[in-house]
């Protein structure tokens, strides 16, 4: 079975059939500054640990979906 | 009916059961490959294909394990490594100048003048090696079959059968997989009676797959394991694994022990029992006593059994006199055939490599040894959930004192001590300085030693530690590494069959078949510089944006102004990440009424698509966003009659005042209604026609039919390629890198950093003020034939960049190219060299520099 991951209009499928979409950025705020936006485009937290990030399923619904999901034991918690 | 085996000029005959190795040595084959340094001589040793001595080439294919390769079937064998022959290797010289070549050297020889290395390198690396990747062998396309188990299996043993029995029962689905057919390698008796009846109930659990002849060759995160089938390349996805692949006769090191004539007990008995061959007049055999014993003795040969340890094996080209140290002294003893029964080590690579992972260990590969009842209950226990099944191979045999460690990559004892002193201490860092088990056996026999080694100087510890494997731990083929990188959809435009029928040769595009040519390239480029083409260009990425936000996420996401644009234009598009990257181009053109038609290149629309809905979710915009991809035929009508043409077809208004460049507008086309863009990727005037899908042949055949005396000829991807390249139009992934930046491709005027926001602004305002230090160019090159693509640039004898598309010009008569040029000192070269070819760099288009031919 390996990593499934529930996509809430397709139903449990196996990872495979998504793409990694990276961890979950920080929101875009109106007016943030140069700063602000830097960090959040470029320097990613890379946690060992639960994790918030973005899949998209490719072979499927083609939506995007948010889970979270322990870097070291592939466990998903979903949101 | 005799087979034969063509063999470096001689033939072969194989009989039933033969292996390509049990056939060569029938006929007297004792050499089977050169050592990967020093050219020894190597004969069979293991039998089980965990050694690297009997790897030859088969049919054309390098390293294949002729110990385990069924001959039947077999056209051609050739050893490899050799010069001028395996049998009389002059390379073997290498052995008696060994003591310039010490471990690493060639991290410390050769250093200086620096001019040396590359000159000796090509050298060292026609000497050192095994086999040759034979470059004018198109490989075997490979499909890629996904399973999703509860349970894999490595090893169809009694622990792997037990496994998967047990599984099954319980409910559990289970995929088992072992390297060659269940229960071949195994002598006549109650282990291999028992192996018959656990496979017969394992065949009869529907819920379980057996793979024979499927090497697992690797245990990745996830779990996922790659498993070579004869067939497939089996991709499976399991939630736990149980490695049962059992064990390996022990490799003994001492000096002498890589002759041909020294064997490992069971492969010994393997051709002795199974092959009936003869192994020797004279047999030493040393260790225990037992089937690999009783296998030799049934075969002709005096065998003397001896109890002791091997201190030495004399002769040159193989084996003539053992050297045996036992509690009666040390004796020396005549023989042509000396056979190792020292015990069992674990064959566990896989074992090695899953560290972490939701994997256990069952039978011989955790226990060297165990009984038959022990490895079922293993087994059993495993496939029910118990992970403890210890991941570390406990002992060790005693430590090396001479001879070759690693047979791979001949690596000797006194090569470890010499690592060692030079402080390299501990299995990692002996692994990476001496290269001891990281050959083709991945450490099968010798991981063992090298942990013996460090335990014996350094102790128990972290420093003695098994080092981790690395797939594959069996060979595996270019083509499985590389199945299922094709999409396994092959996406087709409803116009396929047409293009079949008109002659096309279809080629890959992403995941779609495209048309490549319909076999005269310059006949359908001239149609389209002269008079009128068509072109399937149904593989583009179509969308349709709407909602009430659908102007405002379109403008805060494209680098263009999109909100200005009035009903009726088009605008060409760049695709940016927030880095500034350009990951894909386009099209925008508003339809009116809030909703816009969008689309993106063939490969890119995919990722497109992702970006587009990521975006809409980012910044919360209400809009709906439909893929018409596969609902929306496309045909580009382009040449310079490609409006008359179309006025034959359609009684809309296709002057150039009422339909200029850069519009769209509804139109029917005999009787097809139509979305047509006015543009010009091929530098003519050009009418895209997106039409509902299942219109797609109609409109064609009736553009083919009406087109006929205006000299139409469709064109394919090639043309198309030379087309757009004469105009300097870049094809993302082609053209670009991943860090591509607009200014970099000289498309800084499609991103406008006056607008308030696009996705990729600040990033691209970051940039602004570093000066570019590469940038993608056009060039010129005068004469016949185009450089081809990917030659490296040179300027003033260094190198300024590489050219990444290039074609001889037709309409020019000269060779235009799209290439990345490098800054040297803060300034462009103007003029440079392509494999020696003088080049100008030109501004681009090439062709029609102001554009008057696709506006007219």
């Amino acid at each position: 079975m390996g990593l499934r991951i529930v996509c809430p209009n397709c139903g449990e499928r196996s990872y495979t059939e998504f793409w990694f979409g990276g961890e979950l950025p920080p929101p875009v705020r109106e007016g943030e500054t140069l700063e602000e936006e830097f960090e959040r485009v470029w320097l990613k937290r890379n946690v060992a640990g639960l994790q918030a990030e973005r899949w998209f399923h490719h072979a499927g619904c083609r939506r995007w979906l948010t889970l979270e999901r322990d870097t070291v034991t592939n466990e998903i918690l979903r949101d | 009916m005799t087979e034969w085996i063509q063999f470096e000029g001689r033939e072969i005959g194989v009989e039933p059961g033969d292996t390509v190795a049990s056939a060569l040595y029938r006929a007297g084959v004792r050499v089977f490959s050169r050592s990967f340094k020093y050219h020894r001589p190597r004969g069979l040793y293991c039998l089980t294909g965990d050694c690297p001595n009997c790897l030859m080439t088969v049919d054309g294919e390098p390293a294949v394990p002729a110990c385990v390769t069924p001959a039947e079937g077999v056209g051609r064998v050739a050893r490899e490594n050799a010069w001028p022959s395996a049998d009389h290797d002059a390379l073997g010289l290498l052995w008696r100048l060994r003591f310039l070549l010490p471990v690493g050297f060639y991290y410390k020889a050769l250093v200086r003048p620096r001019s040396a290395w590359p000159r000796v390198e090509p050298w060292v690396r026609r000497v050192a090696g095994i086999g040759r990747v034979p470059l004018d062998l198109w490989p075997a396309e490979r499909e890629a079959r996904h399973h999703h188990p509860d349970l894999f299996v490595a090893g169809g043993g009694a622990a792997g059968l037990a496994a998967a029995l047990a599984a099954a029962q319980s409910g559990q689905t289970v995929v088992l997989a072992d390297e060659g057919r269940i229960g071949e390698k195994l002598p006549p008796g109650p282990t291999r009676t028992r192996v018959e009846e656990l496979v017969a109930a394992v065949r009869a659990q529907a819920s379980v797959t057996v793979l024979e002849r499927a090497p697992a060759v690797g245990v990745y995160e996830g779990p996922l394991v790659p498993v070579a089938g004869e067939d497939f390349l089996h991709v499976v996805h399991p939630a736990r694994v149980v490695v049962a692949t059992g064990a390996v006769e022990r490799h003994a090191a001492f000096p002498g022990n890589d002759l041909p004539g020294v064997w490992l007990g069971r492969g010994a008995a393997r051709l002795a029992g199974a092959h009936g061959l003869r192994l020797g007049g004279r047999i030493v055999h040393v260790g225990e006593p037992g089937e690999s014993l009783e296998a030799i003795r049934a075969a002709r040969g005096e065998v003397a059994a001896v109890r002791g340890e091997v201190v030495e094996a004399r002769g040159r080209k193989r084996v003539k006199s053992a050297v045996v140290e036992s509690d009666g002294g040390r004796k020396t003893i005549p023989c042509d055939a000396l056979v190792l029964s020292l015990g069992l080590e674990p064959r566990a690579g896989l074992l090695r490599m899953a560290a972490g992972l939701p994997v256990a260990g069952a039978g011989d590969v955790v226990a060297p040894g165990c009984s038959l009842e022990e490895a079922e209950t293993m087994g059993r226990d495993a496939a029910l959930g118990d992970m403890s099944g210890g991941q570390a191979p406990g002992h060790v045999p005693p430590a090396a004192r001479g001879g070759f460690v690693c047979l791979c990559e001949d690596v000797e004892a006194r090569d470890l001590a010499a690592a060692w002193d030079e402080g390299f201490r501990s299995t990692e860092l002996l692994k990476r300085y001496t290269t001891a088990t990281m050959g083709p056996c991945q450490g099968a026999l010798c991981e063992a030693h090298v942990r013996a080694f460090v335990r014996e100087r350094a102790g128990e510890g972290e420093a003695s530690a098994a080092t981790t494997a690395r797939p594959p731990v069996r060979p595996l083929r270019l083509e499985d590494a590389a199945a299922g990188a094709r999409h396994p959809v092959e996406q087709r435009t409803a116009l396929h069959e047409r293009h079949l029928e008109l002659g096309a040769t279809m080629e890959w595009a992403g995941a779609w078949r495209r048309p490549e040519t319909y076999g005269d390239v310059l006949a359908e480029y001239w149609a389209v510089r002269r008079d009128v083409s068509i072109m399937d260009v149904s593989t583009l990425g179509k969308f349709l944006v709407a909602g009430p936000d659908a102007a405002a996420f379109l403008e805060r996401l494209y680098p263009c102004h999109v909100a200005d644009l009035a009903e009726g234009r088009l605008r060409y598009a760049l695709v940016l990440n927030e880095a500034g990257y350009v990951l894909d181009d386009g099209v925008v053109c508003p339809l009116g009424g809030g909703r816009w038609y969008v689309t993106f290149t063939s490969g890119g629309a995919d990722g497109a698509e992702a970006w587009l809905r990521d975006w809409a979710e980012t910044f919360g915009h209400e809009v709906r966003i439909v893929n018409e991809t596969h609902a929306r035929g496309a045909i580009n009508v382009t040449g310079p009659k490609a409006r008359e043409l179309l006025a034959r077809l359609s009684d809309d208004h296709l002057t150039n005042e009422a339909f200029p460049y850069l519009r769209h507008r509804a139109i029917t086309v005999r009787g097809v209604p139509c979305l047509a863009l006015r543009m010009g990727f091929t530098g003519e005037l050009s009418y895209e026609l997106h039409h509902a899908r299942s219109e797609s042949l109609s409109l064609w055949d009736a553009l083919l039919e009406a087109g006929h005396d205006l000299g139409l000829v469709p064109h394919g991807l090639e043309a198309l390629r030379l087309l757009r390249l004469e105009k300097g139009h870049i094809l993302v992934g082609q053209d670009t890198d991943f860090d591509s930046t607009p200014a970099k491709l000289g498309m800084a005027w499609a991103a406008r950093l006056d607008k308030t926001d696009f996705v990729g602004k600040r990033a691209l305002e970051r940039m602004a003020p570093i000066p570019l230090a590469q940038k993608l160019v056009g060039l010129r090159f005068d004469g016949e034939g185009a450089p081809p693509e990917g030659t490296p640039l040179a300027a003033g004898g260094r190198h300024a960049g590489h050219l990444t598309s290039s074609r001889h010009s037709p309409a020019l008569r000269c060779s235009v190219a799209l290439g990345w040029l490098r800054a040297a000192d803060g300034e462009f070269p103007e003029r440079v060299e392509a494999g020696g070819r003088p080049g100008a760099v030109v501004p681009t288009p090439f062709y029609d520099h102001v554009g008057a031919r696709l506006r007219a």
